[in-house]
């Protein structure tokens, strides 16, 4: 008979593998006195453990970064931080000189002090911090006495892609090792959609179900279980109802990825023959890296804040030494790199108080290159930069939020000193690197054709530009549900932007979300978008849909729909886009 | 010692990856860095005290730095803030 077990979804997707339940070994953390004479050696013993410890996860935190990204790493490197967070370390290292106890002991009154704190927080994700506290000391603790060690993944085959691991728990480090293995599925007793191995499971594609009560007692060694990630719920001795639906869904679903393959190396173009641009957002060497394999036509969008915030603003070399691994990396595909767009008052008098105070709304203050046409400097050593970068491959340069020509006029000026201070120190730059815009501001999007002469393309972060369009903070949960795509003022906007940019013959793209989510492409395409830069993750999904879209059609729905819009305000855009496809 | 004011405007407040970013920003200097929320303050340099501060979308923090490099570290630590540490949100 079927048992269905049910706990926390946390992670999405299903899993039809064998049950592995995973012994664990509960350290017994007793006290022991130790003498005035071996203090200090005790105190190296906890420092040794510390530092294998770090070793161990800095390792992990590395290898995941590289294979998964660096947002799954980071969630590691949080373990690392606490390793060395001196609340732990200092009082750990306090209390055994004060109290003459074992390193163990030490470390178990610290956890229950810290886990007091956190526990008396409001905050249900703050709270669950603990837990990662408690891992990391128990992590500790393990590395104290190697023998009695908790040993998870002794009896654990290499291969678990058809496994289902089962554990009383799982720390994200241990999460980490299982998805080197290819595991299937997972399901724990404790944890909740709040900790970071939940966190992790998603970014990692596992599906996951967490909290699930006795599930150690209930399932048995090798049986066969079903995983709904989605629902929070696995299935032990499914029947032959189950099994089929499950197996079905798992059978769509791998063939839409197989049918995301199957398209990489061919074109995007449309059912109508019309090759459209497909590139990429990224900055990091495994996002370039991912850019490539996926077939983008270029980097769309090379943000470079992250060269900003390590403290002292970057020097001209350093800058330049990211952008030459970054077009080494690239292989000839053009590269467009974005100047600072920073919100931060970061010019010398920036410490004046009182202004930073009036800054009291930055989406609409003094940032991107507004606040570099008044750093020139900082501004200057960036643009050189680039430049120098021009001669090392197809490099394009996007300037954010602009909203007059007069900016504009004072970028190229100060292109132009740029491009004079590398002459006098004879370095080599593309004189002909084209400088574009981002648009943003609808007063630049309603301008486009005075800023167009200026400019040798346009790129439309479409991000902020709804969110000053709609005056629609998006991430405001109170007001999000106003950032609508297809609200005919914006739909009318973004027609306007393209049909001018296409009139004054400048190139137009899109490096906002929208241009990444499926459901969107079909109505860009019949605005007239042909160039669309989105995170390198969804390039195949957007390629499909340009590839079983016929643009004249859509564009013809979209004349109907704008005539009766005023008649019809229920009707949805895109479904009558979709629509469109299917008539003959 | 200098001090600057900020509000936290990323979504997600002071989780753990904001948290980890703040940390290891502020360990790069060697001023000391505090975070004061109200009548609480903590170490800009240790994790759990960033964390358990349960700064969300909206609270108002004060950043004091004291020692040598402050300026350049308060400098960052408050771009840092209004970069929403590098989140899209």
């Amino acid at each position: 008979m079927t048992l269905a077990l049910t706990g926390h979804a946390v992670a999405r997707g299903i899993a039809i593998g064998r049950c592995h339940l995973v012994e664990r070994n509960e350290l017994d953390i007793g006290e022991y006195r130790i003498g005035v004479d071996e203090v200090e050696r005790e105190i190296q013993r906890y420092r040794n453990a510390v530092e294998a410890a770090r070793r161990q996860l800095e390792e992990l935190a590395g290898r995941v970064i590289q294979n998964v990204g660096i947002g799954a790493g980071e969630i590691i490197q949080t373990h690392v931080l606490m390793l060395g967070d001196s609340k732990l370390q200092d009082s750990t290292e306090q209390h055994i000189r004060r109290e003459f106890c074992n390193a163990e002991w030490a470390l178990q009154m610290q956890l229950e002090q810290i886990l007091s704190e956190f526990r008396s927080l409001d905050d249900a994700y703050i709270r669950s911090r603990g837990e990662d506290v408690a891992q990391v000391v128990r992590l500790i603790q393990n590395k104290l006495n190697e023998e009695a060690a908790d040993k998870p993944f002794e009896n654990m085959p290499d291969r678990l892609a058809d496994t289902l691991v089962i554990s009383s728990e799982l720390t994200p480090g241990e999460l980490a090792i299982l998805h080197e293995r290819g595991v299937g599925g997972i399901v724990t007793e404790h944890g909740g959609p709040h900790s970071h191995t939940a966190i992790l499971a998603s970014s990692f594609g596992i599906p996951a179900v967490m909290g699930v009560r006795r599930a150690q007692a209930l399932l048995r060694e090798g049986e066969t279980l079903v995983l709904d990630g989605g629902l929070g719920v696995v299935y032990a001795d499914p029947d032959e109802a189950i099994h089929s639906h499950y197996h079905q869904v798992q059978r769509i679903t791998r063939r839409f990825k197989k049918s995301l393959e199957a398209i990489r190396d061919l074109p995007a173009s449309s059912l109508d023959g019309q090759l459209i641009s497909l590139q990429a957002n990224a900055e990091r060497p495994a996002e370039l890296q991912l850019a490539r394999e996926q077939g983008a036509n270029g980097i769309g969008l090379y943000r470079t804040e992250f060269l900003y915030l390590q403290g002292a603003p970057p020097e001209e070399e350093d800058q330049l030494a990211e952008f030459a691994s970054a077009i080494e990396l690239l292989g000839g595909i053009p590269l467009t790199i974005r100047t600072l767009d920073l919100g931060a008052d970061k010019s010398t008098d920036y410490l004046d108080f009182s202004q930073l105070r009036r800054c009291t709304n930055p989406a609409l203050g003094l940032r991107a290159v507004r606040l570099c046409l008044r750093d020139t400097d900082l501004f200057k050593t960036q643009l050189r930069a680039i430049l120098r970068a021009s001669a090392l491959g197809p490099v394009r340069c996007l300037i954010p939020m602009l909203t007059s020509v007069q900016e504009i006029r004072m970028v190229r000026f100060l292109l132009d000193e740029a491009r004079e201070e590398l002459d006098a120190r004879s370095m080599a730059y593309d004189p002909d690197m084209p400088i574009g815009g981002m648009i943003e501001v609808p007063a630049a999007a309603l301008a486009i054709i005075e800023l167009a002469p200026h400019l040798d393309f346009i790129s439309v972060g479409t991000n902020d530009l709804l969110q000053y369009a709609l005056a629609a903070d998006r991430v405001d949960e109170q007001v999000a549900h106003l950032y609508d795509p297809q609200h005919p003022g914006v739909v009318r906007l973004l027609r306007y932007i393209f049909r001018e940019a296409n009139a004054s013959r400048i190139p137009a793209t899109v490096c906002g979300e929208v241009a990444g989510d499926r459901q969107y492409t079909r109505l860009l395409l019949a605005l007239g978008l042909k160039d669309f830069s989105m995170h390198p993750g969804r390039l195949l999904e957007v390629k499909q849909v340009v590839r079983e879209t016929d643009i004249p059609k859509a564009k013809a729905a979209l004349t109907r729909w704008f005539n009766t819009t005023s008649t019809e305000t229920g009707s949805s855009l895109l479904k009558v886009i979709d629509d469109s496809q299917r008539s003959g | 010692m200098i001090a600057a004011d900020v509000i936290i405007v990323n979504k997600l407040g002071l989780h753990a990856r904001a948290a980890s970013r703040l940390v290891n920003c502020a360990s790069g200097f060697a001023a000391e860095i505090e975070i004061v929320r109200g009548t609480r303050s903590v170490n800009a340099k240790s994790i759990m005290g960033v964390l358990t501060l349960a700064a969300a979308l909206g609270t108002e923090l004060v950043i004091e730095a004291d020692g040598p490099d402050e300026q350049q570290a308060l400098e960052a630590v408050v771009a840092l803030f209004q970069d929403r540490f590098g989140e899209d949100e």
